[in-house]
């Protein structure tokens, strides 16, 4: 039987804003398990992001419950998450965010030096993260500053990051959203392969080429999911893409 | 559409936009308290002298010969007028209250009606005085405080046979005694209160007393002109008195060093704001030329939001400088009338140029403007290029945690940002030293060589006992053997020797003058400290200090003529010192001078150097025996000697000044930190939210910025220990060189205090600033980084 990392049972996330309620996301229910990579997508506004923030403990539900590896988020204060991120959590975002001031490489082992998930010398760490940008081809950039390098680069280097704890799970906010289509497949290739690794993968997109190298999509619409689709990783990427389009026709997309 | 920009910029860079108008705010605030403060300052002598109607030159007789004094000065062709104020005289044995002693006085005090005063006397609201109602009496001085008088306390006075019974009415000001150097309180009642007393014949015979103040046509040689005056107790120029108010002159030019550092400190931070916020509008200055607009258009934009910001922030700075250029000024105005008449004009004048000198910031750092391009708005302001590395240290080579490692690589990285804080904590941190500093070495004995003294067991400043000499009850040897004496009974063998204040004339090249001369036949001239040629070895050798040297138009080798009692001699000029004595003017005779013993008139005390030379514990211990032996509480160590020179009224008013230095600093301090963290989030809140985001606790981001803040506090306090010496010689040595120190003093720097606990109260007030601005890190969460631009 698989194992359920990831198991969201009726989440509400609701906003006040001007005295306005507005219910964004609306009793949503799924569950992510182990080694899965699952895409969200849906119309903008319809609340992919907000669901992905809610279920990696950044921001808080409303109502339900959020049940990562065991443990129930809602029961978690805002350090037990932090240290949940910290350990258990990779995360990777549109804007490749990264500290300004640090090199490219410290970057990549900030998560694990902060960490006490083990004892390694801050030297073992920074061999461990220069490991890992050689397997994801940017080991030439690991002493540049953020500025120095193309989007592609520092989101494979934002990879590097999310990865560098070994983490139960991957969340990957719209991570080719900010780059060109070569950098696009690029990222999504590494993402593929830490998949195909056993790390689990959530991600959101709009893109469905994208989506495609995921095993399963999520498709919301205002707050609900509106539709599940299990994609065959026997076919090609191309007949992958072609068969998600036209489930996404079915959907109204 | 300007409009529109500007409002929409105005609204949603709220932050920012308050912090940078809270800043000029301050500027403003401190520039226009502090040029008002700095030319009240400098001017303050003659604007009180001025006000108070002050003459030339001062005469004061005991000696019921008013109309000898009034021939000689008829006589005088240089006397332009003369004014004549009648007082009486009197100890502090005619003051009491509910039969108690009111207090303890060191001088003469006199009593004054106010009909007979001539010159102006002001209250504490500094409006001139011209009645006082029968029955009350106003005090000058600090003889209030010390007796701890409210107003409408009652005390009694007792002249002669009479005795009246008087109500406070509340300080006066005088600006002939009322230094704290020269401290002789005056009573000032009316005139029918006054006459009950002249009606008393013994009041008339014993207490009488008059001054002259003569004003003349040359007052440059008005001194000289009146050096022979017939029998009188008092005889000076104004000079004298413009020197006796030093100490408010030091309290004040430690003000003026105050004012200096928060006009520096205020234009520091206001620079490096503009430049700071101009930094964060790349983007919009990048989609404003993308979308066309001209570089005049965008610069224009931005000079009209900081000419907004600038003239607004001006104004309320210009509403607050008044309140808080007066809460500097209050210290030293207690005892004198302070201010100019110019005060708001002033004020508008600063409260303008702040605006120019923010628009010149402006226009320079908008300048920048130019070269930045609508490429800039896509690259978040950063070019790519990079020619040097962006830290010093990696995170993969440390050995720090993460926290400390993330402070110091931000320090590291921001240099500047980081240094505008470090110079403006140095500069608080410096003025706070050389405050305690001077405060320091006015207490202490490195001052003793500079009243012409040497370090003793034990000192004997009783002012009755210098009367005997005075008075000629006993000779200048007579006193020095009988204290010797008594204290040998009570077995305290001992040497007793007392530095005589001699007031010879003194002439040459013409200039003629009435200098104070020290003279200890009990020790040896070679024992002085002199700047320049050597100790006087013979009789007919002198040390001059060099203002008086400067004076006379003499320097080493010369001869000045001498005369002492009618006798003249001539002197050879051997070595040039420094003093404090007579505000610098001052010399030394030889000890094998022949100075008659009737000649001697005053001593500055009377030093003990006891037989068995006892450490400081047993010297201290023998200090209280003294007083019991000798009946007098003024037997004091040789701080307290020094504090006896120069005025005990000083070192309470000097630690009034640092404690409020240290307050002003303290708040300055926390608010620069609390605008600068601020600004620090407003910057980094991308940051921030991602730190969090990848698994940081609230705390541990906290915790990091407030170690930046305290890294540059650690720096900012070594620097300001390695320069504290110097920059304490560089502000403090020119003060001390009006006093007559013209070669500087070596200063009593205490390390615990300096070096220790100034830079834990300026890290604290640092830290706490830090602090609990660095709390609203909390609001922002880790989902915000989907928020963010």
């Amino acid at each position: 039987m698989n194992t359920a990392v990831l198991e969201v049972k009726d989440l509400c996330k609701t906003y006040i804003i001007n005295k306005r309620q507005n219910n964004v996301l609306r009793n949503i229910s799924f569950r992510i398990d182990k080694g899965e990579m699952v895409a969200v997508m849906g119309p903008s506004g319809s609340g992919k992001s907000t669901l992905l923030y809610t279920v990696s403990g950044m921001d808080k539900m409303t109502a339900g419950s959020v049940i990562f590896c065991g443990k129930n988020l809602a029961d978690m204060n805002e350090n037990d998450l932090a240290g949940m991120r910290l350990d258990d959590m990779g995360f990777i975002f549109q804007q490749m965010y990264m500290m300004k001031n640090l090199s490219i490489i410290d970057n990549i082992i900030l998560p694990a030096v902060k960490s006490r998930k083990n004892n390694d010398s801050h030297k073992e760490i920074a061999k461990r993260g220069r490991e890992l940008m050689h397997k994801l081809g940017i080991s030439e950039i690991s002493e540049n500053d953020i500025n120095e390098v193309s989007g592609g680069q520092l989101q494979r280097a934002c990879i590097c990051r999310s990865m560098i704890n070994n983490p139960y799970m991957i969340f990957a906010d719209e991570p080719t959203g900010a780059l060109n289509r070569t950098a696009s497949d690029e990222v999504m290739e590494e993402l593929t392969k830490l998949n195909e690794n056993g790390t689990t993968v959530m991600l959101v997109t709009h893109d469905a080429k994208v989506a495609a190298r995921c095993s399963r999509i999520l498709f919301i619409v205002d707050g609900n999911i509106k539709g599940e689709y299990n994609v065959n990783r026997k076919l090609s990427l191309y007949e992958r893409e072609r068969a998600l389009n036209n489930w996404l026709l079915e959907m109204g997309w | 559409m300007y409009l529109r920009i500007l409002k929409k910029d105005l609204k949603r860079k709220k932050t920012m936009n308050i912090i940078l108008l809270l800043f000029v705010i301050l500027a403003t605030m401190f520039a226009a308290s502090s040029v008002n403060n700095i030319i009240t300052v400098l001017n303050g002598l003659d604007y009180y002298f001025e006000k108070a109607d002050m003459s030339d030159h001062f005469v004061l007789t005991l000696n019921n010969n008013r109309d000898e004094i009034e021939d000689f000065l008829n006589n005088q062709p240089n006397v332009k007028d003369y004014r004549v104020e009648e007082q009486l005289f009197f100890n502090d044995t005619a003051l009491s209250s509910n039969g108690k002693k009111l207090t303890e006085l060191k001088n003469s005090a006199l009593l004054l009606s106010i009909d007979n005063g001539k010159l102006n006397y002001f209250d504490k609201d500094n409006k001139i005085l011209n009645e006082v109602p029968e029955g009350y009496a106003y005090f000058t001085g600090s003889l209030p405080t010390k007796a701890d008088l409210k107003v409408g306390d009652e005390f009694q006075t007792k002249l002669g046979n009479t005795e009246l019974t008087f109500k406070y009415a509340g300080i006066a000001k005088d600006a002939f005694f009322g230094s704290e150097m020269f401290n002789n309180p005056r009573l000032i009642v009316n005139n029918t209160d006054y006459e009950k007393f002249t009606a008393d014949e013994k009041v008339r015979e014993n207490n009488s007393g008059i001054i002259f103040y003569i004003n003349g046509y040359d007052k440059n040689t008005l001194e000289s002109d009146l050096s022979d005056i017939p029998s009188v107790n008092f005889n000076k120029g104004i000079s004298i008195v413009k020197t006796s108010y030093i100490m408010n002159i030091i309290v004040a030019g430690m003000l003026l060093i105050v004012s200096v550092c928060l006009i520096i400190v205020s234009f520091v931070v206001l620079r490096f704001t503009i430049s700071f916020t101009l930094n964060e509008e790349f983007r919009e200055i990048g989609v404003m030329k993308a979308l066309g607009l001209r570089n005049s258009s965008v610069r224009g934009l931005y000079l009209v939001k900081y000419l907004g910001i600038a003239v607004i922030g001006a104004f309320t700075g210009l509403l607050l400088s008044i309140p808080f250029g007066n809460t500097l000024m209050k210290s030293v105005s207690d005892n004198m009338v302070l201010g100019n008449d110019n005060a708001l004009l002033i004020n508008i004048a600063c409260s303008i140029i702040v605006i120019l000198i923010i628009m010149l910031f402006s226009w320079r750092c908008t300048h920048k403007i130019k070269i930045l391009s609508p490429i800039d708005a896509v690259r978040s302001g950063q070019t790519g290029e990079r020619f040097k590395k962006r830290g010093l240290i990696c995170l993969g080579k440390s050995k720090l945690g993460v926290t400390k490692f993330l402070a110091l690589n931000d320090v590291f990285s921001s240099p500047k940002q980081f240094c505008v804080m470090t110079v403006i904590f140095t500069v608080c941190l410096l003025l706070i030293m050389t405050l305690a500093n001077t405060a320091n070495t006015l207490s202490s004995s490195r001052l003793l060589p500079l009243f012409g003294a040497q370090e003793s067991d034990a000192y004997i400043t009783d002012v009755d006992m210098i009367a005997k000499i005075m008075t000629g009850e006993m000779s200048y040897n007579e006193i020095n053997e009988d204290i010797a004496k008594k204290l040998s009974e009570n077995g305290m063998p001992c040497k007793i020797t007392s530095e005589a204040l001699i007031f010879p004339s003194i002439e040459a090249n013409g200039k003629k003058c009435s200098p104070a001369f020290t003279y200890n036949k009990n020790s040896k001239s070679s024992d002085y400290m002199y700047s320049e040629g050597y100790a006087p070895k013979y009789a007919n050798e002198i040390a001059l200090t060099t203002p008086l040297a400067e004076k006379l138009g003499v320097s080493i080798g010369d001869n000045v003529k001498i005369t002492i009692d009618g006798k003249s001699d001539n002197y050879i000029v051997s070595a040039l010192s420094q003093s404090m004595i007579q505000f610098g003017e001052s010399g030394k005779f030889h000890e094998s001078t022949n100075i008659p013993d009737e000649m001697i008139k005053q001593v500055l005390g009377f030093q003990v150097d006891f037989d068995d030379s006892p450490d400081k514990s047993e010297s201290e211990r023998r200090i209280e025996k003294m007083k019991d032996i000798l009946n007098t509480e003024y037997v004091t160590d040789s701080d307290g000697f020094v504090m006896t020179c120069i005025g005990e009224g000083v070192k309470d008013t000097i630690n009034s000044v640092k404690l409020m230095v240290i307050l002003i600093t303290a708040v300055i301090v926390i608010m620069i930190s609390v605008l600068m963290e601020r600004s620090f989030i407003s910057k980094e809140k991308p940051e921030i939210a991602l730190m969090k985001a990848i698994g940081f606790k609230t705390k541990s981001v906290i915790a990091q910025h407030i170690m930046r803040f305290a890294i540059v506090a650690a720096f900012a306090s070594v620097i300001s220990i390695a320069l504290c010496s110097p920059f304490t010689k560089l502000c403090i040595n020119p003060i001390f060189s009006i006093m007559g120190a013209i070669d500087g003093v070596e200063y009593n720097i205490k390390p615990i205090e300096v070096y220790i606990i100034y830079p834990i109260i300026v890290f604290t007030a640092t830290l706490i600033g830090a602090y609990f601005t660095a709390i609203y890190m909390k609001t922002i969460k880790a989902s915000d980084t989907s928020d963010i631009e």
